[in-house]
């Protein structure tokens, strides 16, 4: 297989024209000489699609700003992007591919469990660093210690959220929907366990499969469970779904959801049914740190749209890899390994400072910024209670 | 236990679910009913027609009935086109080719309106006014009212046209005797055109109305719609329009109540078990007359008897023996370990195939549920190794007598019946199967899955993803299929074949057909739970989402492409289909619109498979 892949051919074309952009016109250092490469497993066709959309946006935004700045070791950082239709069989032939190609300095991905830790084991066997940087499985970074994760750990952000319904909004009796995957099973578990340290009870908690649209019967199960408000552990287009449906079944709670929510599309696809309801989030544009200012100023101004969760956390995923390979000093696999226990307060979207934990191999400490969908639009929460879905 | 109040509720929502349902269902109970098919490709065309309305309200700004008519049109025209291009070459081909064929088109209409729109979901506002009726503690709306009576008018409309027009005679003629209505001048062609246009515009239209009333489209969508669909019309009874309607409504009831009861974890789990039941006690549906199974014209005929090719006999030792040392030839090529992980796989999808192609195509069940049988494969080795501490080998043996045991049992229902009523009843089984995984925590650990399951080893060797796992994949693959091979050619091969080719003529000689029905998916789950098993131990973890439907899809894609009930069929098939994706790799998103177009003209131009049928 020794054809340049439509992905690579399409960056290595654009990182060019951008380099011969900025060479013309800036004092900096660009990146010259043969790219050195990572490699990508995700889904680009079947049913998780627009996930691995969304991680090509902010991966190439990140290159943009990498490249323009010197790269890596004095050359272009690039990617190769397989398409593994987050399928094991397909990430477990890809994860080989990588291994075998001495170009490929450390793999990020794949996006959903079953797929990203059937093909752990090779990475850990060939000494590949694997990245999964949407991986929160509780065990994912227990396939060795080539398997990193700069995931937010539920463990971290759950209590979190626990604070914002319970501390905050004071409620007493929470009822929680949450995709039954093992991202949600693993977040209603410790929210769960967060809400009663916190001296609430959980009334109600419904898991519904990821492909399910109608929700009405799991809301009435949920009315009557008597709850004083309604928690969603959602991605947003499910999270708008049961928004959209909570009113229709005669429904006024507030409505406070996980922060994987938080995308523009959440509002696109919820309507007026999502104003009032509330999440915390580890990213808002608005917020005035300058790393999310940066980013979001070059975001809208290369895609003309608002980014959303997805888009940072690939584009955190290739500042720590770049950051990585650099404190690496070369591209030697294991010394790349061996750097991500030494970078230290990596610049970070999410995190603000990203330092891994040399025990769980995961990024610890996340903060938070409280939200509310407002007239259409995100904006900070300024504390005054709202009901959900009865703001209009 | 909900109060009365409530149960008023789930009532009512199970109604309105089933009333979205019910479009979906009209469409494809037409075509069953003329053109005795499973049209996979339903569901994508109900995509499509979501993403028309969408294009022509976000670009054009088109008021509502503008855009029904352009829905409406636009689909009507897709599905003729799928007659024309994808079906109607096929006419004399096995009956089995044109279900692969609508397969194929569904692959390909997703991929093309995925690489058009984009993959994220969009959102489809509804114009129509807001006001929200109350009933009981819910509430309906003007689109709930539009939907239902869209439903009831183009049923009304149907029987009208079925039963008062010349086309609708000839319709309804075709469906009943195809060639004795050619014979009366119909001219069939015509008909099965005129069949998928409105069929098709049904399923285009439901498509906007259910994105408009969820305002949530996706490319991703089809799948499921299809799913539901069949469920939907087999309750209501096959080919029966209005039963389907009815059906949809029983589905959406089912759904609700059970949700109501158990929770929702456990909605589809309910949806299937109806199902499964439908199918044992009155397999023409709730509404068709009759309890048994009328005969059908595809009995016998549903597997059309091919010659098959024949290899010269040198061929084969060569074949095993250059497959053999193939780690080696392989060793100096930078991706040696690629080849070999792909081709590992290779052969755990043929170690599955070959199960599904001694069911399917020598007993004459189309299974489409056989990733029901990998999963049980696959939690009964990783479980017995974890669990037990078994050594690897060993719990991949006993999790072939496992998934035989527990296969033949929960398919059992299943025997009863013939030709498509197996397909969709191993279908509902395939989703059973998963739904009890991810609700038996107990056991399966639910949606968290299995981690650690441990590697393979032999005699305290590890055997690696590398060439170790390779052999050993292969000899399970080479053992069996010399056993499966020298099968077919015994007396119990051709006993096999008589219940398969006419049940009534074998039941006449003395032969129990269940018993031998029993036995065959006895020996062919051994072979899926050999391969499930293997697959955990390559995989390490596994959960409920890692054997999918779309695995069943694939398995009876290889057999079919192989040749049914062709042994060496069945590992070549598995070789392409298992490479093809992986050879197209190059083309990024392309790659699965490249695969499907290969897979309509492989069923094009070799519809009996690249072997042959045995």
């Amino acid at each position: 297989m020794s054809h340049p892949s439509y992905a690579r051919r399409a960056f290595l074309a654009a990182s060019a024209a951008f380099l011969s952009l900025t060479l013309a016109g800036t004092a900096a250092t660009p990146a010259a000489g043969e790219p050195v490469l990572f490699g990508v497993s995700g889904p680009l066709t079947g049913q998780n699609a627009q996930y691995g959309a969304q991680w090509k946006a902010g991966f190439d935004l990140a290159l943009e700003e990498i490249n323009a700045k010197g790269g890596v070791l004095g050359r272009p950082l690039a990617y190769v992007f397989e398409d593994s239709q987050s399928d094991p069989r397909q990430s477990v032939a890809i994860a080989q591919k990588f291994v075998n190609d001495p170009r490929i300095a450390i793999e990020l991905g794949d996006f959903s469990s079953p797929a990203s830790m059937a093909a752990s084991p090779i990475y850990q066997r060939a000494g590949l660093v694997q990245l999964g940087f949407t991986n929160s499985h509780p065990d994912f970074t227990k396939g060795g210690d080539f398997i990193w994760s700069p995931s937010i750990s539920q463990a971290d952000s759950q209590p979190l959220l626990a604070d914002l319904a319970i501390k905050t909004l004071g409620l007493k009796k929470v009822a929680v929907l949450h995709l039954n995957t093992d991202w949600g099973r693993t977040s209603k578990d410790v929210f769960v366990k967060a809400a009663a340290e916190r001296g609430a009870q959980v009334v109600a908690t419904e898991g519904y499969q990821p492909d399910e649209k109608d929700f009405r019967s799991t809301l009435v199960r949920v009315r009557d469970a008597k709850p004083d408000g309604i928690v969603l552990i959602s991605y947003y287009a499910d999270g708008a779904l049961i928004a959209g449906q909570v009113r229709a079944t005669g429904i006024d709670l507030p409505l406070v959801a996980v922060g994987s929510v938080y995308s523009p599309k959440f509002i696109e696809l919820g309507g007026a049914q999502v104003n009032g309801v509330l999440t915390n989030t580890t990213f808002f544009p608005e917020e005035p740190r300058a790393e999310v200012q940066n980013f979001v100023k070059r975001f809208r101004a290369k895609y003309n749209r608002e980014p959303d969760a997805f888009n940072v956390y690939a584009y955190d995923a290739v500042v720590l890899t770049a950051a990585a390979i650099n404190a690496a000093g070369k591209t030697d696999r294991r010394a790349i390994r061996d750097a991500l226990y030494k970078i230290k307060d990596v610049p970070s979207v999410v995190f603000g400072k990203a330092t891994f934990d040399p025990q769980s191999r995961r990024v610890i400490g996340v903060r938070s910024v409280d939200l509310v969908v407002r007239d259409g639009k995100w904006a900070v929460w300024d504390g005054k209670k709202t009901v959900a879905a009865a703001t209009r | 236990m909900p109060s009365l109040a409530s149960w008023f509720d789930h009532t009512l929502n199970g109604l309105i679910i089933g009333n979205v349902y019910a479009l979906l269902a009209v469409g494809l109970a037409l075509i069953f009913g003329v053109s005795n098919l499973i049209n996979f490709a339903h569901g994508s065309v109900y995509t499509v027609g979501a993403f028309i309305g969408w294009a022509a309200i976000t670009y054009f700004k088109t008021p509502l009935p503008v855009t029904l008519l352009l829905v409406i049109g636009g689909s009507a025209l897709l599905g003729m086109a799928i007659e024309r291009i994808g079906l109607r070459p096929l006419a004399n081909s096995p009956r089995i080719a044109p279900l692969l064929a609508t397969i194929g088109i569904s692959f390909v209409l997703d991929q093309l309106v995925q690489l058009l729109a984009g993959p994220d979901p969009r959102a489809l506002p509804s114009p129509l006014p807001p006001w929200r009726l109350q009933i009981g503690g819910g509430t309906i709306g003007a689109l709930d009212l539009l939907i239902a009576g869209i439903g009831l008018v183009s049923t009304g409309a149907l029987f009208g046209f079925l039963r008062y027009t010349r086309l609708g005679w000839a319709v309804r003629a075709s469906a009943q005797d195809r060639d004795a209505a050619q014979q009366m001048g119909v001219n069939i062609h015509a008909v099965n055109q005129a069949v998928f246009a409105i069929a098709s515009a049904l399923g285009g239209l439901s498509g906007l109305l259910v994105g408009m009333y969820y305002n949530n489209i996706s490319p991703a969508m089809s799948f499921q719609a299809t799913l539901k669909g069949v469920v939907a019309v087999v309750i209501g009874g096959v080919g029966n329009v209005p039963g389907a309607i009815a059906g949809s409504l029983l589905l959406g009831l089912t759904e609700s109540w059970g949700v109501a009861l158990f929770g929702t974890p456990y909605r589809n789990l309910f949806a299937f078990l109806l199902l499964i039941a439908i199918l044992v006690w009155r397999p023409n549906g709730l509404f068709g007359k009759g309890r048994a199974l009328a005969p059908e014209p595809l009995t016998g005929t549903f597997i059309a008897p091919s010659k098959p090719v024949v290899l010269p006999r040198w061929l084969w030792p060569a074949v095993i023996a250059l497959l053999v040392v193939l780690p080696w030839l392989v060793q100096p090529l930078q991706q040696a370990s690629y080849v070999l992980t792909t081709l590992t796989n290779a052969w755990l999808y043929a170690l599955l195939a070959l199960s599904l192609t001694l069911v399917a195509g020598t007993v004459g069940l189309i299974s489409l549920g056989h990733a029901g049988l990998l999963a049980v494969g696959a939690y009964a080795s990783a479980l017995l190794a974890i669990d037990l501490g078994l050594p690897v080998p060993l719990a991949v043996l006993f999790a072939g007598f496992a998934t035989a045991a527990l296969g033949t049992l929960l398919v059992y229902p299943a025997f009863r019946l013939r030709g498509h009523y197996v397909s969709i009843a191993t279908l509902g089984i395939g989703e059973i199967v998963a739904l009890v995984i991810l609700n038996w925590e107990s056991l399966t650990r639910g949606p968290i899955g299995i981690t650690g399951v441990p590697a393979l080893a032999l005699a305290g060797t590890p055997l690696d993803a590398g060439p170790g796992f390779y052999w050993f994949a292969l000899a399970a693959l080479l053992a069996l299929a010399l056993l499966q091979s020298r099968l077919l050619r015994t007396h119990l091969g051709r006993v096999f074949r008589a219940v398969r080719d006419d049940d009534v003529a074998a039941r006449s000689y003395g032969v129990v057909p269940n018993r031998y029905k029993a036995l065959a998916f006895a020996f062919g789950g051994f072979a899926a739970g050999i391969a499930g098993g293997l697959t955990a131990h390559l995989y390490s973890y596994i959960n409920h989402e890692t054997f999918t439907s779309q695995i069943s899809i694939l398995a009876i894609t290889i057999v079919i492409l192989g040749g049914l009930g062709n042994v060496a069929g069945a590992v070549i098939g598995a070789v392409a289909l298992i490479g093809l994706p992986e050879l197209f790799r190059v083309t990024a998103e392309y790659r699965m619109l490249i695969y499907g177009v290969t897979l309509l003209l492989l069923v094009r131009f070799r519809p009996q498979g690249l072997l042959g049928t045995v």
